[in-house]
């Protein structure tokens, strides 16, 4: 029997028992549809954080600190050195940009020293705020929305801040109209007898989780309070003493390393602990973070494949039911020709007929998910002042494998009914009634 | 040489833990050509004898030869295209697929032979039908035709692939007489034509149409000349 009627005859009987045939592809689109939509959501998940990864440049990204030891998480936050650990001074930056593969490096300080900001109508308080300083020589990269990245020139006092700053300041309604802005920042209390207000330009708005500002470290040296520090005592015990910034006396609290090639971080990371630094490479924080999606995909898969299973167990419990009800039609095609495999295979066809149907409906009605959860979820990231994004994207191959696995899963429960119909006695089964 | 050739058929079923033989050393010959009636009371073995020589079972021990091949032997591929290819069965129960035309019912050995395309399908099916008689009724289901039209679609069925034997069991068990002796009369012209026909039944009146008479009784046989 030729394949194609082998589908007409699968597709006909189906038809002949609709709310059946309906129910049982019911519940294959339900287990297609959770198996689409979980995997699409990591997937869309993983690309998102990936790709703010490149943006960033954070999987070129190699974090020197003064201490070792240090995961990429960790040295992400070291904005302040207290001393320990072997000194990032200028020199050791420069050495640092000797290393073969680096293509520059910049070292940052962190920039606690304000905590106001205030624009021609409004003050916004900033205490909270994640205030960095660097060199703006494009190795500390940022997912810039409005107005454009630090740039070296910057040093006149350029700033970068973000998008949840600049509302407060009074421009929720017009981001653009804040570029170009001059606001003034005020000291914290501690620092205000050691320093004054500075007033600084916004360049551009970034894409940042909370409040954070950052300025090019020229800026951010320019502006630290200096301390008067006294070390020891002269030849008469008078304590020498001299004024330094923190910054100076303990060395950088970390260096951003951009390298040319992401496949060499380790080969970085380890010139790096030669020279007796720590080191972190982003592409280790980004492996990780891949395979916890890659787990949580496995899991959310797995949930949505349980329903595929149950799915599969309505496809053997139709196709049971349908080789009991056509005994007789079974006996009277082994009558007039059909071999064993060829009732095999006309059953087997069916239950994969209904396995690509529920695969198609599933895929058909995961798009239709998918654009009802975007438009809620575009809304409530808009409003958390993210630009627009389509979180679910049902990847094309993602469409393909649910449906072939779907078609697949079909075929093999309808195995078991269509290996009992094929053994069927064809004397018995002309007189079955 | 004969059509069909069975040696010493035997067959033994097991019910409610008694032996039954079925068949008990049968040997037949068929010619081509032949119209042989298969008598014998229920549960005698004839339907059984049947069955072995459609291809539908397998004896326990015996052979029986088609064209060279033995059908005690024969794998399951090859049974079913015997099967397909050389037989045409008529069941007392019509046994038509009910949610198919007659035009389709007829052509469903072509399709599950895999013969040609749609066109030449439909064309040996009408031509079948035409034997029949019944090209008007091609597109009607099973239950909008009466026995006598439904058992000739059956015919028309068996007919289509040209087998050189009709095995018809009781084909007017479920028929009043005049319908009955119509398909019968359908039956002896398609014998008339060539086509060699095995006619199972307890009817006498269906037997004396016959050439030969076999009597079966507790799975042997015994021949009586026929009246035709």
């Amino acid at each position: 029997m030729k394949f194609k009627d082998q589908f007409r005859t699968g597709w006909r009987n189906l038809s002949r028992q609709k709310l059946r045939t309906t129910l049982t592809i019911f519940a294959i689109v339900i287990g297609a549809v959770s198996v689409t939509v979980m995997l699409s959501l990591v997937t869309s998940a993983k690309g998102f954080l990936m790709s703010s990864f490149e943006k960033t440049g954070e999987d070129r990204r190699v974090i020197v600190t003064p201490v070792t030891g240090l995961s990429y998480g960790d040295a992400r936050w070291q904005t302040w050195s207290d001393g320990t650990g072997k000194k990032i001074d200028d020199a050791a930056i420069t050495a640092l940009a000797a290393v073969p593969g680096v293509t520059s490096v910049t070292p940052i300080v962190g920039a606690q020293y304000y905590d106001s900001a205030r624009s021609a109508t409004t003050e916004v308080s900033i205490s909270n705020s994640f205030m960095l300083g660097y060199l703006a020589n494009g190795s500390v990269m940022r997912d810039v929305t409005h107005g454009r990245a630090l740039e070296a020139s910057d040093d006149s006092g350029g700033v970068l801040v973000s998008r949840s700053i600049v509302e407060n300041l009074g421009f929720k309604d017009n981001l653009e109209g804040a570029i170009g802005q001059k606001i003034r920042l005020k000291p914290r209390k501690d620092f205000s007898e050691m320093m004054k207000d500075v007033e600084v330009t916004i360049v551009g708005i970034m894409f940042a989780d909370g409040d954070a500002i950052d300025m090019t470290l020229k800026f951010a040296l320019d502006t630290s309070p200096v301390f008067e520090r006294c070390d020891g005592g002269g030849p008469n015990t008078q304590p020498t003493c001299t004024k330094e910034s923190d910054v100076l006396r303990n060395g950088y609290p970390a260096a951003y390393i951009n390298i040319e090639n992401k496949d060499n971080a380790d080969v970085i990371v380890d010139e790096v602990k030669k020279l007796g630094y720590g080191g972190a490479a982003g592409q280790e924080e980004i492996n990780s973070q891949s395979q916890a999606f890659t787990i949580l995909g496995a899991v959310l898969g797995g949930i949505g494949g349980i329903a595929l299973l149950v799915a599969a167990i309505g496809v053997i419990n139709t196709m049971v039911m349908a080789t009991l009800e056509r005994t007789r039609e079974i006996g009277i095609m082994r009558a007039t020709g059909a071999t064993k495999s060829t009732v095999r295979s006309l059953f087997t066809v069916e239950a994969g007929v209904l396995g690509f149907m529920g695969g198609l409906f599933g895929i058909v009605l995961s798009f239709g998910v998918a654009i009802l959860l975007n438009g809620v979820l575009n809304q409530q990231l808009e409003d958390g002042g993210i630009s627009e994004r389509n979180i679910i994207t049902i990847p094309p191959q993602i469409s393909i494998i649910v449906i072939l696995v779907t078609t697949l899963i079909g075929m093999v429960a309808g195995r078991l009914p269509a290996r009992r119909a094929a053994n069927l006695d064809p004397v018995e089964a002309l007189r079955y009634e | 040489m004969a059509l069909i050739q069975c040696t010493n058929l035997k067959k033994v079923y097991t019910v409610g833990g008694e032996e039954v033989r079925a068949l008990d050393g049968v040997s037949l010959s068929v010619e081509a050509g032949d119209f042989i009636a298969i008598c014998g009371p229920s549960g005698s073995g004839k339907s059984t004898l049947a069955n072995v020589i459609g291809g539908l079972d397998q004896p326990d021990s015996g052979s029986v030869v088609v064209e060279g091949m033995d059908l005690a032997e024969a794998k399951d591929k090859q049974l079913s295209e015997y099967r397909n290819k050389h037989i045409g069965f008529v069941f007392q129960s019509f046994n038509l697929q009910a949610h198919e035309s007659a035009l389709e019912n007829v052509i469903s050995p072509l399709v599950l032979g895999g013969v040609g395309k749609k066109k030449e399908r439909v064309e040996k099916g009408m031509a079948a039908l035409a034997r029949v008689g019944l090209t008007d009724r091609a597109k009607h289901k099973p239950t909008e035709l009466s026995g006598g039209q439904r058992q000739r679609v059956a015919i028309a069925r068996a007919l289509v692939n040209e087998p050189s034997l009709i095995i018809a069991d009781e084909p007017t068990g479920n028929l009043d007489s005049s319908r009955g002796a119509d398909v019968m009369k359908e039956l002896e012209r398609l014998n008339d034509e060539g086509i060699t026909l095995l006619v199972i039944t307890h009817d006498p009146t269906v037997a004396s149409r016959a050439k030969r008479v076999i009597e079966i009784k507790d799975g042997k046989i015994t021949e009586k000349a026929g009246a035709r």
